[in-house]
């Protein structure tokens, strides 16, 4: 049971640049053992300019008191109906801090869940426009 | 115009019906669908335990800019980890072998990205791709 993620990185800003592909099989915390639990693959529609949980830690980490816990998020701004607007971005926090903008068709993958108490993934779009992501969580 | 892509694919095993993801985004400036990021850099740091240092500092000129940030642990015991922080909370951990994809945005000067290492001396790779960086008149 693996859960894989491959990373390709490629840019012409530098002429010495040659890219870059890695791909990590996501374990548990300080082991060989493959992660085990998952959020499952979702969508979710914001219309608002409001902050709200994208994931709430307390409904998917068993114990959320561990500190020896591993933890990758996936999320993807998808735009709406089909248009990507890479003009307008929602805002990825933990815990009230910000972590990034994921403009239209931009993703991330990030570590996330180590500390004791619940860092949940908050997410705050630009303006009231609808806009949909993807996301996903492997934990254990 | 540069341009810069980031590709990643997502399988899992884990649910019945297997996840697999593919996805890409260019990288593009704030706010803008014309002007990709134009400039990078990229380090290889040996991570002693013990201190956290900063890795990446924020500066009032880069506040809400564009940066795609790239981390691996190239550790190859599974033990060790480096602990991310952005603006003194910690995100998450990267295991040997783990790598993040992340929009960092400085919300303000003090938004710095900083690496603790744990379980032994860590190796890590990093590019940041970004704009508006200019360098810094020289003090002494």
């Amino acid at each position: 049971m693996a859960t894989t993620a491959t990373i390709t990185l490629s840019s012409d800003i530098m002429s010495g640049f040659g890219g870059i592909t890695n791909t990590m099989t996501l374990r548990e915390a300080g082991t060989t053992t493959d992660i085990k639990e998952t959020t499952g693959y979702s969508r979710r529609k914001l219309a608002a300019d409001s902050k709200v949980d994208l994931i709430t830690m307390a409904n998917t980490r068993v114990d959320t008191t561990a500190t020896t816990t591993a933890a990758k998020v996936f999320i993807k701004n998808i735009g709406y109906n089909g248009t990507i607007d890479k003009t307008v971005g929602v805002k990825v926090f933990i815990n009230a801090v910000e972590i990034g903008v994921l403009y239209g068709g931009d993703w991330l993958m990030m570590p996330a869940g180590t500390t004791a108490d619940a860092e949940d993934i908050e997410v705050q779009p630009d303006n009231d426009n609808a806009v949909v992501l993807e996301y996903a969580m492997f934990f254990q | 115009m540069a341009t810069t892509t980031a590709a990643v694919t997502l399988t899992s095993d884990l649910l019945s019906d297997a996840l697999s993801v593919t996805t890409d985004t260019t990288c593009m400036k704030a706010g803008t669908s014309a002007d990709g990021l134009d400039q990078m850099r990229m380090g290889r740091n040996e991570i002693p335990t013990g201190t956290s240092f900063d890795l990446l500092d924020a500066t009032t000129a880069g506040v809400d800019k564009a940066n795609k940030v790239y981390i691996a642990n190239l550790s190859t015991d599974e033990t060790y980890y480096v602990t991310i922080v952005i603006d003194a909370k910690a995100i998450g951990r990267l295991y040997g072998g783990d790598w993040m994809f992340i929009p960092w945005n400085m919300d303000d000067a003090t938004h710095d990205l900083e690496v603790t290492s744990t379980g032994g001396t860590n190796t890590i790779e990093w590019v940041k791709f970004h704009e508006n960086e200019t360098l810094a008149t020289q003090a002494d």
